[in-house]
């Protein structure tokens, strides 16, 4: 190694495992805290998951739990409540990404045109805020609000002599209202990611773009928007591979029987069904089925984009 | 070219990792969750005649506590070698783990170490060598918890649940151990011939094996400290001089409190009011037609899984359509909770509000606050709104307690000698009532809690419910009429202690009719009563709502239709188990 490094210096080494690894031991040092974890957490408890194959019963453990082959998945697949929640995570998860992916972008467009910055930096702040708030407080306020007949919102509509607008128990408008609130929680706190791609844009361009004339709007669509798009679609990215899971608290607080068909999601049917039932092996294979369609989605959605010729995510 | 594919899997290896955190999440997702719909069956059934003495200030007794339970002690005990007396401290330390649950209550001591837990240890471990130790149980997630603790063969040696068909999962599940009633006998005489002499040894077998022993209930046949009360002041005002008993008589009475403008959506002690919590608005009792039929009775009559198919659960789904179609039942009631309920009732805005006795009911206090003038009554034991005044009596026993698989030959007896032990007089009424001129005083010879003690010795939840519950479910002392008096509230304008003992009374003489069912019990697991329970609870609170809020004409074909769901969702399953095990033989019998 030291002889090819003195003796022809100008020919690019070969980096091979070994020299990179005496070169940067303390950069690998440093990933493998991080990967361990991962390891421990995440990979240590794969073993379990074979419980997808057998009638698990705890106290048995897998020693004594009866091996049941594919029985859990073929249980599965015929539920009739599995199509359901399946169908309304995936039609409920694709409106939230199509709704909730232009909303921050927008909003943080606007955010950076603001010039006075302590109204920018108060702006940003009550638009964080919502994300703090846990979803049981959400929920009960929103009903609050939105109750059919003693709700305020409703009592106003009323003393303006309108019907009152049945927001969170009929199923409809439960979905609008449910995404809408879902769009309300997450589209400030989704600004952050977006503004810091903006500040690494570099000034030069914007003064460049004056000085031809360009507007306001022109340097939005021109040079900020392409500078925020590998952020965009990163994100994106990222986001269709949660499009199966479902947050339960979010589906819990705003659940009540006259919604029952539209709310009735994978984790509510995960939680209901398996844990519910102590059906620990039925909770984990829909779970196991939940991540490996997430994979799926993320690698597809990473092709999809390097083919139109996007840095993708992997 | 390397470096690429090494980024690669890197790359790859963090997005695996992070898709698996999502996985290893879900699978024990929501488990801390407990949904505002699910305020379940565990709730139904415990309490029942106990949270009564909740908060007491008073309480009259002309002996001491248990004294029922003791009574017929003394002659096993005797018994040469059996018993306390002939217990040896264990040559090697023994731990033994019983459950406690831990309900989240504020103001109470730690569950698991506080003076009581160490008294135990004092008065009884370290008497025979024995640590023992509390395991908390989240009352509101039972069965997670302890397949949690299964899972890392951890469970404690004393297992309890109030219901049935819970206990008998463990049985099926392999948590419990199977154990010899003889050897128990040996060990807990006491405890053991009170199981005899309360008819309670049929339930400590499943399948033909013997897994649980039972804690007493006294008094569940009459279940009356749970009472409904009612707006007699505006009973009076529309013409009626005492709360109607009748179906028609009480929708006639509400309407024209409605009408009258004193109430725009009153309720009705007939239906629920709220929400359907799983499990606990299963009240066809009142519309069954008596007697029984037996075959019936044990396939449909159960408190925990709805028999929506069944006529009286008709009848009772169609009473609540009208109530809701008349303008009585709250047009929110879905979505409305207890708590919300409560405070209707509070502020004059609905009829009734219904809950367990005590000395000291909070509800109450802040009704007659915010209403002064007004005047309640409870609902009889004799009204008929169902067409009967059937009702469900509580299980024939307390705590049902189960002892894990897991447990050595010693952790089995320490757990029932510590049962024994809590049987004892002395030690029982020191753990109910606590410390004399501490937690009570005596006066004129009887004990008297006293309200908000806030000291060293603080009892856990309820007077130490939590920990005697091992051995009987309520703080009785002296006759019906004095404990009644102990747990009916005071200090408020009107007093109910009559009203509870003519309620008590009455539903003793219905009591030894057909009209008091006592559920099903079934000797073996029903695999298909477990598999589908959580289903179809789910489903009965949508149904319940569609059918109350849908138009009476549409009633009919909607039922039909939603009831054949609920059939092909399992319960149909159900029936066909629970027919061919009541042929079987391996029920309960009606009484």
């Amino acid at each position: 190694m030291a002889k090819s490094k003195t003796s022809v210096p100008a020919v690019r080494t070969k980096t091979t495992w070994k020299n990179a690894l005496k070169r940067d031991w303390q950069l690998y040092l440093l990933i493998l805290v991080p990967l361990v974890l991962v390891f421990v957490f995440s990979y240590a408890a794969y073993p379990g998951l074979r419980m997808v194959f057998m009638n698990y019963k705890p106290a048995k453990g897998y020693a004594g739990s009866e091996w049941v082959g594919l029985d859990i998945f073929r249980k599965i697949f015929k539920d009739a409540d599995f199509l359901r929640a399946l169908r309304n995570s995936l039609v409920f998860n694709f409106l939230d990404l199509i709704i909730g992916t232009p909303v921050p972008i927008l909003l943080a467009l606007l955010l950076n045109e603001l010039r006075y910055p302590k109204f920018k930096k108060l702006s940003q702040t009550i638009l964080y805020l919502p994300h703090f708030l846990s979803w049981a407080i959400i929920g009960s306020v929103a009903y609050q609000l939105f109750k059919p007949s003693s709700g305020l919102i409703n009592v106003l509509i009323m003393n303006m002599g309108n019907e009152p607008v049945p927001f969170l128990t009929e199923k409809w408008h439960w979905a609008v209202t449910y995404l809408l609130i879902g769009v309300w929680q997450t589209m400030g706190w989704g600004t952050i990611m977006y503004l810091a791609g903006i500040t690494s844009i570099s000034g030069e361009l914007y003064e460049a773009a004056m000085i031809d004339g360009a507007g306001r709007w022109k340097r939005m669509w021109h040079i900020t928007l392409p500078g925020i798009k590998p952020t965009i679609i990163t994100l994106l990215i990222i986001n269709l591979g949660r499009v199966m899971n479902s947050n339960y608290e979010r589906l819990a607080v705003f659940g009540n029987s006259q919604v029952k068909d539209f709310q009735y999601q994978l984790a509510i049917y995960i939680y209901e069904k398996g844990l519910g039932n102590s059906q620990f092996s039925m909770a984990t294979a829909v779970g196991l089925f939940q991540s490996v369609i997430g994979v799926i989605l993320v690698l597809l959605a990473d092709r999809f984009a390097k083919s139109i010729g996007e840095e993708g995510l992997i | 070219m390397k470096k690429n594919v090494l980024q690669k899997v890197l790359v790859l290896t963090m997005t695996g990792a992070m898709l698996a955190g999502t996985l290893s999440g879900c699978g024990n997702g929501g488990s801390d969750d407990s949904s505002s719909s699910s305020s379940d069956t565990q709730t139904a059934t415990e309490d029942n005649s106990t949270d009564d003495t909740a908060a007491d200030s008073s309480a009259d007794s002309t002996d001491t506590a248990a004294d029922n339970a003791d009574a017929e002690a003394d002659a096993p005990a005797a018994d040469a070698a059996a018993g306390i007396d002939g217990w040896e401290a264990f040559g090697d330390n023994v731990t033994l783990k019983v459950a406690v649950y831990d309900r989240g209550v504020e103001g109470v001591p730690t569950v698991d170490d506080n003076y009581w837990t160490k008294w135990v240890q004092e008065n009884f471990g370290d008497k025979y060598n024995i640590t023992v130790q509390y395991v908390p149980i989240t009352r509101t997630d039972v069965m997670t918890d302890y397949a949690l603790l299964a899972a890392a063969d951890d469970l404690p040696t004393i297992l309890m649940e109030y219901d049935y068909p819970k206990v008998a999962q463990w049985a099926n599940d392999g948590y419990l151990a199977t154990y010899s009633l003889d050897d128990f006998a040996q060990v807990a005489p006491t405890y053991y011939q009170r199981m005899v002499d309360n008819d309670q040894l049929s339930y400590t077998e499943l399948a033909g094996e013997t897994y649980f022993a039972l804690a007493l209930r006294p008094y569940y046949n009459t279940t009356y400290t749970y009472q409904n009360f009612v707006r007699l002041d505006w009973l009076k005002q529309v013409g009626y001089n005492e709360v109607p008993k009748t179906y028609d008589e009480m929708v006639d009475a509400l309407t024209k409190i409605m009408e009258a403008g004193l109430c725009e959506h009153p309720g009705s002690p007939i239906v629920a009011n709220k929400m359907v919590a799983v499990g606990a608005d299963t009240q066809n009792y009142p519309f069954r037609t008596y007697p029984l039929n037996e075959e019936e009775w044990a396939v449909y009559g159960d408190y925990n899984i709805v028999p929506m198919n069944w006529e009286p659960a008709k009848k009772y789904l169609q009473a609540s359509n009208d109530l809701y179609n008349k303008g009585i039942t709250n047009p929110e009631y879905y979505i409305t909770d207890d708590e919300t309920w409560k405070a209707d009732f509070i502020n004059g805005k609905a009829f009734n509000y219904s809950n367990y006795i005590s000395a000291n009911m909070d509800f109450l206090t802040s009704f007659y606050e915010n209403n002064p003038d007004a005047e309640l009554a409870v609902v009889p034991a004799d009204a008929e709104y169902g067409g009967s005044y059937g009702y469900r009596t509580d299980n024939p026993f307390g705590m049902i307690i189960g002892f894990s698989s897991q447990a050595t030959e010693d952790q089995l007896k320490a757990a029932w000698m510590y049962m024994e032990w809590m049987t004892q007089e002395e030690n029982l009424f020191t753990m109910q009532w606590g410390v004399e001129g501490e937690n009570y005083n005596t006066e004129n010879g009887l004990p008297v809690s006293v309200a908000d003690y806030e000291g060293d010795c603080k009892q856990g939840f309820n007077n130490n419910k939590d920990y005697w519950c091992v051995t009987i479910e309520s703080r009785n002392a002296g006759t019906i009429e004095e404990i009644i008096a102990a747990t009916t509230p005071t200090g408020l304008p009107q007093d109910f202690t009559q009203d509870v003992i003519d309620f008590y009374n009455k539903r003793l003489e219905i009591s030894t009719t057909d009209y008091a069912c006592t559920d099903a019990i079934y000797a073996v697991t029903l695999d298909s009563a477990s598999e589908y329970s959580g289903t179809l609870a789910s489903l009965w609170t949508e149904y319940y709502d569609t059918l109350t809020m849908c138009k009476p004409e549409e009633f009919d074909a909607k039922y039909e239709e939603l009831s054949q769901k609920y059939l092909d969702a399992g319960f149909q399953a159900i029936i066909d188990e629970r027919t061919e095990a009541y042929n079987a033989g391996n029920t309960t019998k009606m009484k």
